[in-house]
């Protein structure tokens, strides 16, 4: 990371590939139990992002699915009848889980990595942002009526072009200037941006719920 | 019961990315139109990963056929993806819902079974076994209301009589600790490499020594040794304790008609966090007895393993254990309106939570705005209250979009000016409505009575009948916009506005200078001491004539800088900004530029003038203060009290006779007295002459 940058807290787009590099690799070695975050290119093949996709990240539903043999021959709706036999397990009330896509992104204009993500329920109906924040963890919705710099915005994602959830980046170069400054060895050693979105993804990660693993933390 | 013993099977369970349907919804608008044809699809699953969540198969945007013809997007995705094993499927979309209804589902699973069926007997299945998992989906899609109803079939080969179960219970407590060590890396590794990760159905070797392989099913003769045990695995997206998930079914099918197997010893494949998980795996032992009863009936004796003899199907999954379709609506992410709403509101949202913490985001969306004159003014000042977050406009004019207009008055194209011109203020309602779709604006196409333009008693009623309604408009709106042509018809808003204590906002513009101002609050709005803020008539000594009377026709205003009347609505709109932030809103007083000595100054848009008036020709502008007049023709306490009083017959009275007004106020006495009346901000007594919309 040039000083230049670093002492802004942003990050250049190069520098970015760079870190996120560092970063699968990181995450894929120190954490292989979990699901692996993965490099997506563009369309044009020049740029891309990091992708965390169908992730539970909060299962706290225990309840199993609740289950019966369909009942064969009765017909709600004037549909036709549809066979069914006896070899035949139905899930009725299937469990509620949800799941979370997770982008990292580029921001050009602030020279900052974005967390885009969406939430959707497992038979892929996206879900409204007032269920997302029943899923929050609890320090997450204080954060996020408190500070500036953690509010989440619905936007098109740059590259799908669908309307995703994002963290807003206008705060983030300041807080990670912070963290760089807090530790001048740190911002020394010039491993840095090795270690930006490792230490970029502990802040931002947790207004979702997505836990840095501690191992990774200890490279910090 | 009978069916305690036999295996059941937990059905498939279908998931359909957001993305999926935006891209099918773009296909079928660009592509392929009212084509009802089916479309071959393909789905992804994957061993079920976590202990009480099944695995679903799942369609994505990348399910379709790509719209151009390049077929390296899908060809490049579908290449061993652990997480995505492709399964053929096939997609009947309607374009009705009545024939979406309609569609013969028995038929239709039917024709699928059948392809299996084949893909059975040819061995095809042997060779791409996830033909052995391919399904059906039917759908409507709606796009005018971005609703999608749909409808998956998992085509299953019914065994006659069903297969019994044996045995069943975890791959943990079945194999021995050694046998699971190398069962678990075996699987470990037909799933990490990427020739066999999308493989679903594969075969489990294990030799006496407990060494254990996983192999493909084509290699069953091979495998034939005494002494290992062979098990039949697939990816099992079921997580059941106690049930082998759906794929299962069809496999026993293909194990029975290919090898002619009575005793099927399988393996539900399961992992945890990328890993087999034995624990979670299930292995068990089916009996399958060859359907007698059928082969009797079609008499060749093969029964099974007659090519011919098609078995039944079932498949069509149920929604919440009903026998219904399913619909999902993508409004949210798909309509344009619901889209432009919310990117319009998180600007504002951003301006707030960055900039100006006590913006007041929700008296602006409610704030109801009245403009007079849709011309260069009112264009711009309508686009200036969107961009704030105003919804309700409604526009008034009379006048329709000539040629010279489009290149000033930024609501109009050429189009409105064809065929005779469009009304002002219908044109610019439609051009709100797609600037903004959720922008709530009315035209009203009408004339502003004014003084100095007598009117001829056959149309008195007409006029009458203009004063009323624009009574009533005023009434009902909470700002008005004084943006006419004229200084004379600004009269009858102003006087209006001051019986009613509205909001009103005045712009003028001259040929290279603009006047923007609020007025005062209305005479008897308040029993406050201080003196009033005075209106757009309070500093004149004359009442308002006929101001285009014996003019040439470029002093008749077509011709001011071409930027004045942008700066000149947006002042105009800032202002309006300013007066709803304010504590005393309307009664704020007027404040000048740099002013500091006033406390009300610390409010966060920063001060609120009184009037604005800048030149181009010295790029300059001052906020002036105006304080209101007692003789004044428009907003006195004599001139609105009279209008209380008489109401129309005083409005037909001012309009006809001029000088009734001046009488009235004793501006006419004024006038006699004062021979050097000078205004304490009006030094240029001519710049505002020649006002344009």
């Amino acid at each position: 990371m040039g000083t230049k940058e670093e002492a802004q807290g942003t990050l250049s787009s190069t520098d970015f590939g760079v870190a996120a590099s560092a970063f699968i690799l990181n995450w894929n070695t120190v954490c292989s139990s979990f699901p692996p975050w993965t490099w997506v290119l563009s369309h044009h093949q020049v740029e891309g992002y990091l992708s965390l996709e169908n992730v539970l990240l909060s299962s706290t539903q225990e309840e199993h699915s609740e289950l019966s043999f369909p009942e064969a021959g009765k017909h709600s709706h004037q549909e036709d009848p549809i066979d069914v036999d006896d070899a035949t397990l139905v899930h009725t009330n299937p469990c509620k889980v949800h799941y979370y896509d997770l982008h990292i992104i580029y921001c050009n204009s602030y020279r900052v990595p974005v967390l885009y993500f969406r939430a959707y329920d497992s038979d892929g109906e996206p879900l409204e942002f007032d269920e997302i924040e029943k899923d929050l963890p609890a320090y997450s919705k204080k954060a996020l009526s408190d500070s500036k710099w953690t509010f989440i915005t619905q936007e098109e994602h740059p590259y799908l072009n669908r309307p995703w959830y994002k963290l807003h980046p206008c705060g983030t170069s300041e807080w990670m200037k912070l963290l760089f400054h807090a530790d001048d060895a740190l911002a020394k050693t010039g491993v840095a941006i090795e270690l930006y979105l490792v230490a970029w993804l502990s802040v931002v990660g947790h207004v979702v719920g997505l836990r840095i693993p501690f191992e990774m933390m200890k490279q910090l | 019961m009978a069916s305690e013993s036999i295996v059941v099977f937990a059905q498939f369970q279908s998931a359909v990315d957001e993305g999926f349907w935006h891209r099918f919804s773009s296909l079928k608008l660009n592509k392929l139109g009212i084509d009802d044809s089916p479309i071959p699809i393909t789905g992804f699953y994957a061993p079920c990963s976590h202990p009480q969540v099944s695995n679903h198969l799942t369609l994505l945007a990348e399910s379709l056929p790509s719209e151009s013809n390049e077929q390296s997007s899908t060809a490049a995705t579908s290449g061993g993806n652990r997480n995505r094993c492709p399964v053929p499927g096939i997609l009947y979309n309607t374009n009705t819902i009545e024939s979406f209804h309609a569609l013969d589902k028995k038929s239709l699973l039917k024709a699928e079974a059948k392809k299996i069926w084949d893909d059975i007997h040819t061995g095809k299945a042997v060779e791409d076994s996830a033909v052995l998992s391919r399904f059906l989906l039917i759908s409507f899609a709606d796009l005018k209301k971005w609703t999608f109803h749909y409808w998956f079939a998992f085509p299953a080969l019914v065994l006659d009589p069903p297969a019994t179960l044996v045995d069943l219970r975890r791959a943990s407590q079945y194999f021995s600790l050694e046998e699971a060590k190398s069962v678990s890396a075996a699987c470990n590794e037909w799933r990490n490499s990427s020739l066999t990760a999308d493989v679903p159905f594969f075969l489990v070797c294990v030799d006496p020594n407990s060494l254990a392989t996983v192999k493909h099913i084509k290699d069953w003769e091979t495998c034939q040794s005494d002494g290992n045990k062979l098990l039949f695995g697939f990816y099992d997206p079921c997580h059941l304790p106690n049930n082998p998930g759906w794929p299962l079914r069809n496999f026993l099918a293909l194990i029975s008609v290919r090898w002619n197997l009575k005793s099927v010893r399988f393996l539900c494949y399961r992992e945890n966090r990328g890993f087999a998980d034995l624990g979670l795996s299930l292995v068990g032992e089916a009996l399958i007895t060859v359907p007698q009863g059928r082969a009797a009936k079609t008499g060749n004796g093969l029964g099974w393993r007659d090519h011919q003899c098609l078995p039944n199907a079932v498949g069509w999954e149920q929604n919440k254990g009903r026998q219904v379709s399913r619909c999902i609506s993508l409004a949210k992410s798909m309509d344009p309106t619901r889209l432009a709403i919310s990117a319009a509101d998180l600007n504002l949202k951003l301006m707030r939570w960055r900039a100006l913490p006590s913006l007041n985001l929700n008296a602006l969306s409610s704030m109801k705005c009245l403009l007079l004159g849709a011309g260069t003014l009112g264009c711009q000042v309508a686009r200036m209250l969107m961009a704030w977050g105003v919804r309700k406009i409604t526009l008034v004019d009379n006048g329709r979009v000539a040629m010279s207009n489009p290149l000033r008055q930024s609501l109009y194209t050429l189009d409105d000016c064809l065929n005779g011109g469009e009304y002002k203020a219908t044109a610019a309602v439609k051009s709100l409505g797609r600037i903004f779709p959720a922008v709530d604006a009315e035209g009203v196409v009408m004339a502003i009575p004014m003084p100095g333009h007598p009117v001829p008693s056959q149309e008195e009623d007409n006029v009458l009948e203009d004063c009323r309604r624009l009574h009533d408009l005023v009434d009902s709106h909470d700002a008005v916009f004084l943006l006419t042509d004229t200084r004379e018809s600004r009269w009858l808003p102003t006087l209006l506005c001051a019986n009613t204590n509205k909001i009103t906002i005045t712009a003028a513009l001259g040929f290279d200078s603009f006047l923007v101002m609020r007025h005062g609050a209305g005479p008897f709005s308040s029993n406050d001491e201080r003196q009033r803020l005075g209106c757009y008539f309070c500093s004149d000594v004359v009442a308002p004539i006929d101001s285009t009377a014996n003019r040439t026709l470029d002093q008749q205003c077509t011709v001011t800088r071409p930027g004045l009347a942008p700066i000149a609505s947006a002042l105009a709109v800032e202002l309006l900004v300013g007066i709803l932030h304010h504590p005393q809103g309307i009664f704020a007083d007027g404040e000048l530029a740099n002013s500091s000595n006033s406390g009300s100054c610390e409010q966060p848009l920063g001060v609120l003038p009184h009037q604005i008036r800048g030149s181009l020709s010295q790029f300059s502008q001052m906020t002036l203060v105006g304080q209101s007049s007692n003789s004044c023709t428009a907003c006195s306490s004599t001139v609105v009290s009279e209008y209380q009083e008489r109401g129309m017959e005083f409005i037909i009275q001012a309009i006809n006779h001029p000088t009734y007004l001046e009488d009235l106020t004793g501006l006419t006495e004024l006038m006699k007295s004062a021979s050097s009346f000078q205004l304490d901000w009006d030094n240029d007594d001519d710049d505002d002459d020649c006002i344009e919309i």
